[in-house]
């Protein structure tokens, strides 16, 4: 068996298989497609309070959003192979599009239940369509910070 | 973490198996460990195996449908292995690399410089 010691170029070899590592991790497109959907729901939460019948909860709408995005994690994990930890700035690399996710989500809820509340619809679901579009970007950031610390081993507790 | 050689990982199959698994991932699954280390089936088995009965991988097997699926993962006492194994290879790198740089400085010393050129001919005329 080869030994690492005698082969000057072992970390360059190891960088390369890490990179090929990191190179699975790209999402299929159903992925990106399910985030939309997760984000959407999640979105239109705030629009149930005033237009869906009385009695309507939103906690069935935040189940369904937990059980997809659970779904979502399980189907990357087998198409890719890797499982990566869902606890949040765990990798260094893909803190700011975290933190950017919570910033965004936050924002965007907060100024569609001011609209709703005021009846602004159409302002209220723009917001809502705008901010899809920028959490799964923000997701795709997140996801390319998770490849560049696989590919350096920065992502290792 | 102590920058020390770990005998068992030495061997580069078994440091690209610990390499890969410690790259930041929770759970790797065999194909894609085995592709990205670029290793037949039988060499990872084998050396999972090694790294499992030392307690540095942790191993979980299931199916999908008919398909087996086996899933790999560094143990505490493994990653701590690997990091320390891994550094001390860095270190072990920068040592070559900075001796290399000093031979490289130590050339340009004056009579050392066009030596063959002026030895070389001389030797080979002359036989």
């Amino acid at each position: 068996m080869r030994d690492a010691a005698r082969d000057p170029a072992a970390l360059e070899l190891l960088r390369v298989q890490r990179s090929r590592l990191a190179d699975r991790m790209r999402p299929p497109w159903w992925y990106l497609s399910g985030i939309a959907i997760v984000w959407a729901l999640t979105f239109a939460s705030p629009f149930s309070s005033r237009y869906l019948p009385q009695g309507f909860r939103i906690w069935p709408i935040l189940l369904a959003v937990l059980a997809v995005a659970c779904l979502l994690h399980w189907g990357l994990a087998r198409a890719t192979g890797v499982v990566v930890d869902t606890r949040m700035f765990r990798f260094p690399s893909g803190r700011p599009a975290e933190i950017a996710i919570i910033v965004v989500g936050a924002a965007a809820l907060v100024t569609e239940f001011l609209l709703v509340r005021r009846g602004l619809l159409v302002a209220a679901m723009v917001v809502a369509a705008l901010a899809v579009v920028a959490e799964v970007a923000c997701q795709q950031a997140q996801l390319r910070g998770i490849r560049q610390d696989l590919r350096g081993g920065g992502g290792a507790a | 973490m102590t920058a020390r050689p770990d005998p068992l990982i030495h061997p580069i199959t078994r440091l690209s198996i610990c390499g890969l698994l410690a790259a930041g991932g929770d759970w790797v699954e065999f194909a894609a460990l085995r592709d990205a280390a670029g290793i037949s089936d039988s060499v990872l088995s084998k050396q999972s195996r090694v790294l499992e009965d030392a307690g540095y991988v942790e191993v979980r097997k299931g199916a999908v449908g008919r398909r087996p699926r086996t899933w790999f993962r560094l143990t505490a006492e493994g990653r701590q292995a690997v990091q320390g194994h891994l550094a001390w290879l860095a270190r072990l790198e920068e040592a070559v690399s900075a001796s290399t740089r000093d031979v490289q400085q130590a050339g340009a010393l004056p009579g050392d410089r066009g030596q063959p050129r002026l030895v070389l001919p001389p030797l080979l005329s002359g036989s």
